[in-house]
């Protein structure tokens, strides 16, 4: 089989099986998202975070959550629209760095008498990578999707011209 | 593809019943094999045996010169079609054919060429994208044999393929897996208790009864010259008409009819003066025209043909005559019998095999 047979077959393929890469790593940036917001509401810090807009935030996990698992099934079947929802959703991931992290780093807060800080370097850290990371998996699964289904509509064009 | 030997196979349960005795055939390259028989005949059994899925009580299994009869059902390289397809229902028909090899880990474009291959032989091209719910049972039993085609096993196993579907269908399906037998020049061995299938499909039938094998021979061997009278009874449509009849004075003779013998016969039933045989006369052997009267009493037109029910004074018969008849309850035909078989009273073998 030469290079060209094999890059034909390698596009014919994509008419029959799905686009579990994508899928996968847009359920993957849930699982970060989770890592995400279980580190920051398991946060023993009084009510410091009631102050600020907590109740958006939960919602906004729920709604990403949701967003990205349809995502995920859409770009299982090379729906292009899920890519540019997954873009968005990637973009949103980091933009949620300078909310409640950028808010709670460096704030203190006095439990027991004491003054503590309400989100260490470490804590601070971990929480960015988690976002990160989910953006980078949306972003990638997008990009992927794109990628895959750019070919397969110029494939299917080429097979019905012939 | 390759050769099967089954070298005296016998299958007994745990709860000591056997259910296959004594089993020998040797299967040559690209040939297909139909076991037929009655439920419970063993011919199931015998399959899973050689598929591996139950284990054999005594015997050797040969596939290709090596003997695999310990060997765990996954390294015997044999692909089976069971009945009711075993397709799994969350996959398309695309990974349904292509999950064997996937779990192989073999290349990806190599299993996309062959899932591509058996989907054309096999009319499937348009489906590959739907689950098993959104095709006929035709279709899905056709996907079940690409599942078993993508693997290009050594043997391939049948397990009464055709049973879930419509009569119709079944024709065509059944013809469809001749074909592809004749594609493919694969090793088969396919089982059924249908005998128009076993006729049609078989390069050779094994006919099993109880366990054991009753006959090995190509179709016409077995409705031509059948082994004994299980194998007369059981192959050919309707049935073999049976008589007791006694042999005596050159002659064929029971309450019903004198039959004079041909000198071939005499020589045949010499052994026999005297002494009581079974005559089985097939209802396509049975012409009108003749001396053995029969009063009807049912007369079906098949078209082409049209059976006769009737009765002698002892015996009921069945005739298929070749024309379209029109006999009514109570009418009288007079018939004869063009051919004739000849089987031994005590040991049902037949005589003229002797």
């Amino acid at each position: 089989m030469n290079l060209e047979n094999d890059a034909i077959i390698k596009k014919d393929r994509l008419r029959f099986t799905k686009n579990k890469l994508s899928a996968n790593l847009v359920l993957l940036a849930i699982v970060f998202n989770a890592f995400y917001f279980v580190n920051i509401y398991k946060s023993d810090v009084g009510t410091y975070y009631y102050k600020l807009i907590i109740g958006a935030s939960v919602v906004y996990n729920l709604l990403f959550m949701l967003a990205a698992f349809l995502s995920s099934e859409g770009v299982k079947s090379y729906k292009m629209n899920y890519s540019y929802v997954l873009l968005g959703l990637g973009v949103g991931q980091i933009v949620r760095i300078f909310i409640l992290p950028g808010a709670a780093k460096g704030a203190t807060v006095t439990l027991s008498g004491a003054e503590e800080a309400v989100m260490g370097n470490a804590q601070f850290t971990r929480v960015c990578v988690y976002l990160i990371v989910s953006a980078a998996l949306c972003v990638v699964a997008a990009v992927i999707n794109i990628s895959k289904s750019s070919t397969l509509t110029k494939y299917q064009a080429e097979l019905e011209k012939k | 593809m390759s050769e099967l030997k089954l070298q005296h196979l016998d299958k007994i349960y745990d709860n000591k019943v056997q259910a296959v005795f004594d089993f020998n055939l040797d299967v040559k390259d690209g040939e297909l094999i139909v076991l037929v028989g009655p439920s419970g005949c063993g011919k199931s059994t015998t399959l899973r045996m050689v598929a591996g899925l139950e284990d054999i009580s005594a015997g050797k299994l040969i596939i290709d010169g090596r003997d695999v009869t310990q060997m765990p059902p996954k390294d015997r390289d044999i692909a089976m079609v069971f009945q009711d397809y075993a397709l799994y229902g969350h996959m398309t028909i695309y990974e349904n054919m292509a999950f064997s090899l996937m779990l192989r880990k073999e290349d990806k474009n190599k299993i996309h060429q062959k899932v591509m291959a058996a989907a054309e032989i096999l009319d499937l091209t348009d489906q590959l994208n739907k689950k098993p719910n959104q095709l006929s049972g035709g279709q899905r039993q056709r996907v079940a044999m690409g599942r078993a085609i993508v693997r290009t096993p050594k043997v391939f196993l049948f397990d009464e393929p055709l049973s879930n579907l419509d009569a119709k269908l079944r024709g065509a399906t059944r013809r469809e897996i001749l074909l592809l037998h004749k594609r493919l020049k694969a090793t088969m061995l396919y089982v059924t208790h249908d005998q128009t299938e076993a006729l049609t499909l078989a390069d050779r039938i094994v006919c099993m009864s109880m366990g054991h094998v009753q006959q090995i021979g190509t179709p016409l061997e077995l409705y031509d010259t059948p082994a004994n009278i299980f194998v007369a009874s059981f192959i050919g449509l309707p049935p073999i008409n049976l008589f007791d009849v006694e042999i005596k004075d050159g002659q064929a003779v029971c309450e019903d009819f004198v039959l004079d013998l041909s000198d071939r016969e005499k020589e045949m039933l010499a052994g026999y003066v005297n002494k009581t045989v079974v005559l089985g006369v097939r209802p396509e052997d049975i012409v009108q025209g003749g001396n053995i009267p029969v009063k009807v009493f049912n007369n079906e037109n098949l078209g082409q043909t049209t059976l006769v029910s009737g009765s002698m004074k002892k015996h009921k018969v069945t005739c298929k005559f070749r024309e379209w008849c029109s006999y009514k309850a109570g009418d009288t035909v007079n018939v004869s019998f063009k051919k004739k078989h000849f089987f031994d009273k005590e040991t049902t073998n037949a005589i003229s095999r002797n």
